[in-house]
């Protein structure tokens, strides 16, 4: 028998029985729908934390302390960029990670502190350490303030503060010390940064790391260390881990990306199987209708058998109408499954706004995701759609095919 | 004459439930190209069984069947299927048309399992349609069809593929008399026309009269052999 006869034959009998195959098709097309909303969400939701982390620099690695009484100090910086080849630059940083208020007559925003050594920190992050308004004075001054970008703009577009301003940092260094003031000249405003979602360059200040040392009479507790390639990452954590022997933290971007691509990888795989059992049962299902089907029909194929089918032709005309819904039910369920993916991230970027208590800036950090629809995705959950759709339909078909034509064609 | 089926002492027994029921005890004869046979038996007596050994639907205990010369137990399941696609033709009493189908796809059917292209399945089942005097209802369902009309296109679907034997179980059981008659006048036509040898089994002794040779069937065994009228 000719393939497209089979298949002529076949749509003709799911065409008969129409509701009953609306829904066993119906079935598939769940499947195929949770499988691709899921992935189409994983794979946006990747592209996304990719895009944040590669916002930080990829091959600067951040050193931080482990507990409260560990710090760096200038030796280790050097000591760091003397000794380890594949490092350019190693610069210390002191940042108090907490919210700082910063004052001009009445008017006041929050921000926060960065202690840093500007030259420096220019060759350690080039691209954020550019200026909006003014520039650098040569030397420093101990009194020297940059803002960042929206520091000095707030979201009204009122302007806090300018070149040439006067502010005043008002300080809670700790325990039962009284807040101290300490004033600053502002010499530049920083370029808008654009979105990060762990430190943002926008909402800081930058003092020089004198005077940040001056203020929280510590050593420091960061540094940045700029690679000379950013696949040194690991590697250069770890030397400096033996070499400083501190109790101390790296935080590498890249090594974070790859870190959480294979967590996402996980994450998703643990969703596809969730989904997929929901093709399982569409599978089910068809092995329900398609026993039914079998029963219904034993005269049909009694009579086929009788006129001279093979068993082959019987078991493929069964397997066609599988064949037939599980393709029909891939080819609804992407585009189902690209809406559903839509749809999902439109509600969860209403969540998430509604529920964002400001402090993280709001509606930057909603969760946006773009669903992306991979092409090997689609193919896979088309393809796995089929083989359970044809694998279930087996048993059913396998029984229709072995059927005894005489005792078929007796069956009332 | 040339012998077409040749049944050479078979047997055949059932097992219903726990019990055994010999249906063919031993049934030997021969059909010759171009005759009408027919099998004469009361309900019971293992016509149908007889039947559908002849016509390679079911498979003897002991014995052996002849078609065209090829003994029948010597072939697979497959070659089978085969045979009663090229060789064998099937009327039943109860018809047995697919009813999505219209009466020109249902005598389309075996040349579709034969592979023939979908031009020639066209022309060759109309033709045949035509023959059987159906010209005007091809495109009809057979719940559109009288019963004489669907045992005409059942007849028709039977004779689609040239098979050199046609097997008929009851073809005018299920019809009232007069249908019956014109069922009996079609394939007597086709038998004069085409020299097409029929196999018929009957309980009805005016329908078994009409044949030329007469087998009587009786609990398993042939109880006689004679010659029919040959008229109805």
């Amino acid at each position: 028998m000719r393939r497209k006869t089979v298949f002529s034959m076949a749509w003709a009998n799911l065409r008969q029985r129409r509701l009953r195959t609306t829904l066993t098709t119906l079935g598939v097309i769940i499947g195929i729908t949770a499988i691709l909303a899921v992935t189409s969400l994983g794979e946006g939701f990747r592209a996304m934390v990719t895009e944040q982390i590669e916002y930080f620099e990829l091959d600067v690695v951040m050193i931080m302390p482990v507990g409260r009484q560990t710090y760096f100090t200038r030796e280790d910086a050097e000591n760091i960029s003397q000794t380890i080849n594949e490092v350019a630059t190693a610069t210390p940083v002191m940042q108090k990670m907490m919210p700082t208020g910063l004052y001009r007559g009445e008017k006041n925003a929050t921000t926060f502190l960065l202690g840093v050594n500007f030259t420096e920190f220019k060759i350690v992050y080039p691209e954020r350490l550019v200026f909006g308004e003014g520039s650098l004075p040569q030397p420093i001054e101990n009194d020297t303030i940059v803002l960042g970008y929206s520091v000095a703009h707030s979201e009204t577009g009122e302007v806090f503060a300018g070149v040439g301003d006067e502010v005043t940092v008002a300080m809670y260094v700790g325990g039962s010390l009284p807040i101290r003031n300490y004033n600053f000249t502002v010499v530049g405003v920083l370029k808008e940064g654009g979105a990060g979602t762990l430190i943002s360059i926008d909402n800081m200040v930058l003092i020089p790391l004198s005077t940040a040392e001056e203020i929280y009479q510590t050593d420091y507790d960061m540094m940045l260390v700029k690679l000379v390639d950013q696949k040194y990452s690991e590697s250069v954590a770890d030397e400096i881990k033996d070499l400083l022997q501190k109790p101390l933290t790296a935080l590498a971007p890249s090594v974070m990306l790859q870190r959480t691509g294979n967590i996402l990888d996980m994450v998703e795989l643990f969703l596809v199987g969730i989904a997929g059992i929901a093709l399982l049962v569409a599978g089910v299902g068809i092995m329900n209708i398609m026993t039914v089907s079998v029963m219904e029909r034993t005269r049909e194929i009694g009579i086929l058998k009788a006129i001279g089918a093979k068993n082959r032709n019987i078991l493929s005309m069964f397997l066609a109408e599988a064949a037939l819904i599980g393709l029909t039910g891939g080819l609804l369920g992407i585009p189902s499954g690209y809406g559903l993916a839509h749809f999902l991230s439109y509600a969860l970027s209403t969540f998430r706004s509604q529920s964002s208590n400001g402090f993280m800036q709001g509606g930057e950090v909603a969760l946006n995701i773009t669903p992306i629809l991979s092409l090997s995705w689609v193919a896979g959950a088309f393809v796995f759609g089929l083989v359970v759709s044809l694998l279930f339909a087996l048993y059913p078909a396998r029984k229709a095919a072995k059927l005894n034509p005489v005792e078929a064609l007796r069956y009332e | 004459m040339t012998v077409i089926l040749e049944a050479k002492d078979i047997k055949k027994t059932y097992k219903m439930g726990d019990v055994l029921v010999p249906a063919l005890k031993g049934v030997t004869f021969k059909v010759e190209k171009g005759e009408i046979l027919t099998v004469f038996g009361s309900s019971g007596s293992g016509k149908s069984t007889l039947l559908h050994i002849l016509g390679a639907l079911d498979r003897t205990d002991e014995g052996k069947v002849f078609v065209g010369g090829i003994d029948l137990s010597t072939l697979n399941d497959s070659e089978l299927a085969d045979l009663r696609l090229r060789k064998v033709g099937f009327v039943f009493q109860f018809f047995n048309l697919l009813p999505r189908l219209t009466a020109l796809r249902n005598v389309e059917l075996p040349l579709t399992l034969a592979d023939v292209s979908d031009k020639e399945c066209r022309e060759k089942a109309s033709e045949v349609l035509k023959l059987v005097g159906l010209e005007g209802r091809m495109n009809h369902r057979p719940t559109e069809l009288s019963g004489g009309e669907q045992q005409r296109v059942a007849i028709a679907r039977s004779l689609v593929n040239d098979p050199s034997i046609i097997l008929a179980d009851e073809p005018t059981g299920n019809l009232d008399t007069k249908t019956g008659f014109e069922i009996v006048q079609l394939m007597k036509r086709l038998n004069e026309e085409k020299g097409q040898t029929f196999v018929v089994v009957t309980h009805d002794p005016a329908m078994a009269e009409t044949a030329d040779r007469i087998i009587y069937l009786k609990d398993g065994l042939i109880e006689g052999i004679k010659k029919g009228s040959g008229r109805l």
